[in-house]
């Protein structure tokens, strides 16, 4: 309660008079438990643990404060008002008065949320960075089944779909995708949007089942606010891409459940229109029209003009050098889905990455016989029918080309074998110590892309497959990854020759202990095994040293001298600071310990496979 | 007088009417003129005079008579009172009324009706128009009332609303159905919400939880993983479960609901407590018999003799001396190995920094994997979705995937402290 308004005997200061229980919570507001749930929700006010619990450990805590914040929302009194009306309605049913049900439920109060939104996120950029779990919300509820018992609506899941594939669409002109990730639980997309990295899970093209130990109400209430959230920010981006916001969607396309394709197709028609609009100015209804008229009237087999489009749009922006890449990355490249692989999916990634792509089935853009395909996307045991002048690849070659921006080899994707693994492209794999196998593969083939010794993706894949032009790019790749180690080395051996003079010379710890700080970062940036070498080469220095300047005193322990700097800087920095790295430091050896496990769990597999 | 000259004829309605006086009679009619009435104008009534009627006057007259009797209430005793007190104002008045019917054309009021009027058979246009014209006319408040076509009806705010949004749609977007029912979920998504950013207060945001709303599953949770990571994954969820078993195999037994044995009836209860207290007595004697023994036992004390005085005294001297001697030594030694007490004290103090430090740490990672506990249930943090070794093919197309996804999400809330885990969630 607020503090001119306590009692005489309540407690003034500490836990007591900081936090209240639930209960009291929704006493004080006279609300019922359901619609202060759901204000709470939607305000993005959540229980607090206090540090002591007055009331016992079995109950919920809120904040005073967010509660008389609650108190002063002008929605409490809506949703007060929407109770009372579902009273008179359930009223009127009982009376079996159904003229007056009716004409009730036609006119019941509402509220939105545009406002709230407004409130939680003041800029655009707090919605971008708060966007994680609202897209995992919707495009989950795009897939799940209406279930009238859960009180899950027909319109509401359109709704999601409708959003969520706006989004997709988006994202997939502008080619802000950076990463997927195929998972047991669903997949993951990571994208960068003005800056900020956003994470999102989608499920599986399977059947969702609805668990009975979920509370589909607060789900719904989280769902509501989502839908809002996203809706303005689309809005926002698609202005932000001279878009007019809720697209018009051709909607024999969207009956057939094509709608990323119909939206890329408003965005084509629209580029093409803003293009004819620039010549005469007419009226927002007649470009409507126009651009209406556009959409039908493009050609669905004609994909150049579809292409020169998209480049046109694509000269013009000026991103960043990743987009950029991103954008170019299947150029030349176009695509077939066969019937049986993810087509939402891949419709999503593809064109995101500049591919051009066709799918089997109506209201496709190209049919499978098109001779200009290079890639056809098949999951089955055997190909039957082949044409020759295309590879016939497994969907996860989509992705892991596009986490490792790489064209990689097909040969190991092709149909009917068992495909390489899937890498998480989220796992930082230095960090953990610990490389795969085939990301090693990899980061080869990527160093050689690098180079330009990969021979052009159409003609060449085959001689990629031999071993022996495999092993000369590996050699290459070996050389290139020798040279800049070497480079490292020599940074390493002047940073420390500098430090020896400098201590040499006497000055104060505070350069020291940046001369140190310098030195630390360096040795986390570089690999443990460059680390050891640098130690090595540090020591070569020392002699170096010491063979130079020789008149002068020398230091009469390096190692401890450098140790001594060490504590001096630990000294210097705040006790918190320093518990956090000792903290790190601890997490570091860990980590450690768990790489040196799997290096020999590795072993004795490999002894006991060689043993077999 | 203030009547009218020309007598306005009666209106039908009244004349049922027994009247008590003419002048009361014309006094209404000259009201009736006045007032609305369904025959509109008095001039297209036509009435006709009548003569006399003699019999009808003689009843009015002894009736007026009668009544004249009745008023005069004084006394008339001896000449001179009865003639002052009865005043002649009645029959003066009647006569006076007499003449004037008779000059103008006798009393109405006891005229029958078919007399009076008579329905006007001639065919009038423009009166028949007007009567029309009347009933076709309008009231102003049931004109009110009315819809007018040319003025909106003034919505309440919600509605305004929901118009509005209704006009833009059907503007903006052709789509057909779906949108229609869309409109039913608030949020109209079609301004820009951060157009004016400049205006906004910028509060302070706490940060709710460490976790990510999204978190990433680790690489051997992928729809096809590599070996070792996948035997990691699998580690882990193994250990998962064979925790959850051993919990349940060591922990402690739950009560049982049912006792075996049988029913003790309520006299056998009885004699149950019978020996119990048999029991207790048996005891009882034991303790008292304990008690008795020190009182029997022969109180003693011996005298101390000042030799043996002075010899407690000296060695208690001695003992002191002695302690306090060892005293110095020991502080010397301890002093001798002051380096040794300085290191012990390092050490000590190392370890409990460490242990400090193992506290931060733990707590740390505590809250990275679980939320705080909010409420009367624990959070259960889902199982891991990994692949079995044998349901591991490669294929896309044959993977089992997770289908319940939803609880994926709320687990998440859960875990993030969005949402108390409940009694259902946590399934206890």
């Amino acid at each position: 309660m607020p503090k001119h308004y306590r009692l005489p005997g309540k407690k003034k200061e500490g836990n007591a008079a900081k936090y209240i229980t639930r209960s009291q919570a929704v006493k004080y507001l006279q609300v019922s438990l359901s619609v202060f749930r759901k204000l709470c929700i939607l305000k993005g006010i959540f229980p607090r643990e206090p540090k002591k619990k007055v009331k016992g450990n079995h109950h919920t805590y809120y904040h005073v404060k967010d509660i008389l914040f609650l108190k002063h929302e002008p929605m409490l009194e809506t949703l007060r008002d929407i109770r009372a009306y579902e009273k008179k309605v359930k009223k009127a049913g009982t009376k079996k008065n159904w003229d007056l049900v009716e004409r009730l439920n036609k006119q019941k109060p509402t509220y939105s949320l545009d406002r709230l939104v407004k409130e939680r996120y003041p800029t655009f950029i707090d919605a971008l960075r708060d966007l994680d779990d609202c897209l995992s919300m919707v495009h989950l509820f795009a897939a799940l089944p209406a279930v009238e018992r859960e009180r899950i609506q027909v319109g509401q899941i359109h709704k999601c779909r409708r959003l969520s594939h706006e989004w997709q669409a988006y994202i997939s002109r502008t080619h802000k995708l950076r990463k997927t990730f195929l998972s047991v639980k669903g997949i993951y997309y990571q994208v960068e949007v003005q800056g900020q990295t956003i994470t999102w899970l989608t499920p599986h093209a399977l059947q969702q089942v609805l668990p009975t130990d979920v509370d589909y109400n607060i789900m719904l209430t989280f769902l509501e606010f989502y839908e809002t959230l996203l809706g303005f920010v689309n809005f926002k981006l698609y202005q932000s891409i001279n878009m007019k916001y809720p697209p018009i969607i051709d909607s024999r396309l969207e009956d057939l459940a094509a709608d990323l394709y119909a939206l890329s197709r408003y965005f084509d028609a629209n580029a093409r229109a803003s293009v004819v609009e620039s010549i005469d100015v007419s009226s927002s209804e007649e470009s409507e029209l126009k651009l209406a008229r556009l959409q039908h009237h493009l050609p669905t087999n004609e994909l150049g003009a579809l292409m020169n489009l998209v480049e046109d749009v694509g000269e013009k922006d000026e991103d960043d050098a990743e987009t950029k890449e991103c954008r170019n990355f299947f150029k030349d490249m176009k695509f077939f889905l066969s019937r049986e692989v993810p087509r939402e999916s891949l419709l999503f990634v593809i064109p995101a990455f500049g591919g051009v792509v066709s799918w089997e089935g109506e209201g496709a853009p190209f049919p499978e016989s098109d001779q200009s395909i290079t890639h056809q996307i098949v999951d089955r045991p055997t190909q039957s029918r082949k044409f020759l002048s295309r590879e016939y690849v497994q969907p996860q070659w989509i992705y892991d080309c596009v986490n490792f921006r790489v064209i990689l080899p097909t040969d190991e994707y092709l149909v009917g074998r068992v495909p390489p693994p899937h890498l998480s492209p989220f796992v930082d794999n230095e960090a953990e110590g610990h490389v795969p196998e085939y990301a090693e593969a990899i980061k080869r083939l990527q160093a050689a892309a690098r180079k330009e010794v990969l021979p052009l993706p159409g003609a060449g894949e085959e001689d990629l497959g031999d071993p022996q032009n495999l092993l000369g790019i590996i050699d290459r790749a070996e050389e290139i990854e020798a040279a800049e180690k070497k480079r490292k080395m020599a940074i390493l051996q002047k940073q420390y020759l500098d430090e020896q003079k400098l201590k040499l010379e006497g000055c104060n710890y505070y350069d020291r202990q940046n001369v140190s700080k310098q030195k630390d970062a360096e040795g986390l940036d570089a690999d443990a095994d460059a680390d050891a070498d640098a130690d090595v080469e540090g020591t070569d220095a020392d002699a170096d040293v010491e063979g130079t300047d020789a008149d002068e005193v020398p230091p009469p322990d390096l190692r401890q001298i450098a140790e001594d700097a060490d504590n001096m800087s630990k000294v210097l920095i705040s006790r918190k600071k320093r518990k956090l790295l000792e903290a790190m430091e601890i997490g570091n050896e860990r980590k450690r310990a768990h790489v040196k496990l799997l290096k020999e769990r590795k072993k004795k597999i490999d002894e006991a496979e060689k043993s077999r | 007088m203030g009547r009218p000259a020309v007598r306005p004829p009666r209106p039908a309605r009244f004349t049922g009417r027994h009247e008590v006086s003419g002048r009361d009679g014309w006094a209404d009619a000259v009201l009736t003129s006045g007032g609305d009435s369904p025959v509109s104008s008095p001039s297209k009534l036509l009435s006709k005079s009548e003569e006399k009627n003699c019999k009808q006057k003689r009843i009015h007259i002894e009736r007026e008579i009668r009544e004249m009797g009745k008023k005069a209430k004084s006394s008339r005793k001896g000449k001179k009172s009865w003639r002052a007190n009865i005043s002649t104002e009645d029959i003066e008045e009647y006569f006076e009324n007499n003449t004037k019917d008779a000059l103008s054309g006798g009393s109405l009021s006891n005229a029958p009706s078919e007399s009076l009027f008579y329905v006007d058979k001639s065919r009038d246009l423009s009166v028949k128009r007007k009567i029309e014209k009347s009933k076709e006319k309008v009231l102003r408040c049931d004109s009110l009332l009315q819809r007018n076509p040319f003025v909106q009806p003034v919505p309440s705010s919600v509605q305004k609303k929901k118009q509005a949004k209704k006009n833009t749609k059907a503007v903006t977007n052709d789509k057909n159905d779906d949108d229609q029912k869309d409109e039913s979920v608030p949020g109209s998504s079609t301004i820009d919400l951060w157009d004016g950013e400049d205006a906004v207060k910028i509060t302070k945001k706490l940060k709710l939880s460490v976790i990510p709303a999204v978190e990433v599953e680790p690489p051997g949770c992928s729809f096809n993983p590599a070996h070792e990571s996948h035997q990691d994954a699998l580690a882990v969820a193994v250990a998962d479960e064979m925790q959850k078993l051993y919990r349940d195999e060591l922990g402690p037994k739950p009560v049982p609901l049912t006792v075996p044995g049988e029913v003790i009836d309520e006299e056998e209860k009885y004699f149950l407590d019978a020996d119990g207290e048999d029991n207790d007595d048996q005891n009882e004697n034991l303790i008292e018999n304990g008690d008795a023994d020190p009182e029997k036992r022969p109180h003693k004390t011996k005298l101390v003799t000042r030799v043996e005085m002075n010899r407690r005294i000296r060695r208690k001297e001695q003992l002191k001396a002695e302690a306090k001697a060892k005293k110095v030594e020991e502080l010397s030694k301890e002093i001798d190995s002051l380096p040794d007490i300085l290191q012990e004290i390092a050490k000590e103090d190392e370890e409990k920094h460490k242990r400090h430090l193992r506290r931060i740490v733990a707590k740390k990672e505590r809250l990275k994997a679980c939320p705080p506990r909010l409420g009367k249930h624990k959070f259960v943090p889902a199982p891991l979705q990994v692949l079995l070794s044998e349901e591991k093919t490669g294929s896309l197309r044959q993977l089992k995937g997770c289908c319940t996804l939803v609880k994926d999400r709320f687990k998440s809330l859960e875990k993030r402290g969005l949402v108390v885990p409940s009694k259902k969630s946590t399934g206890k």
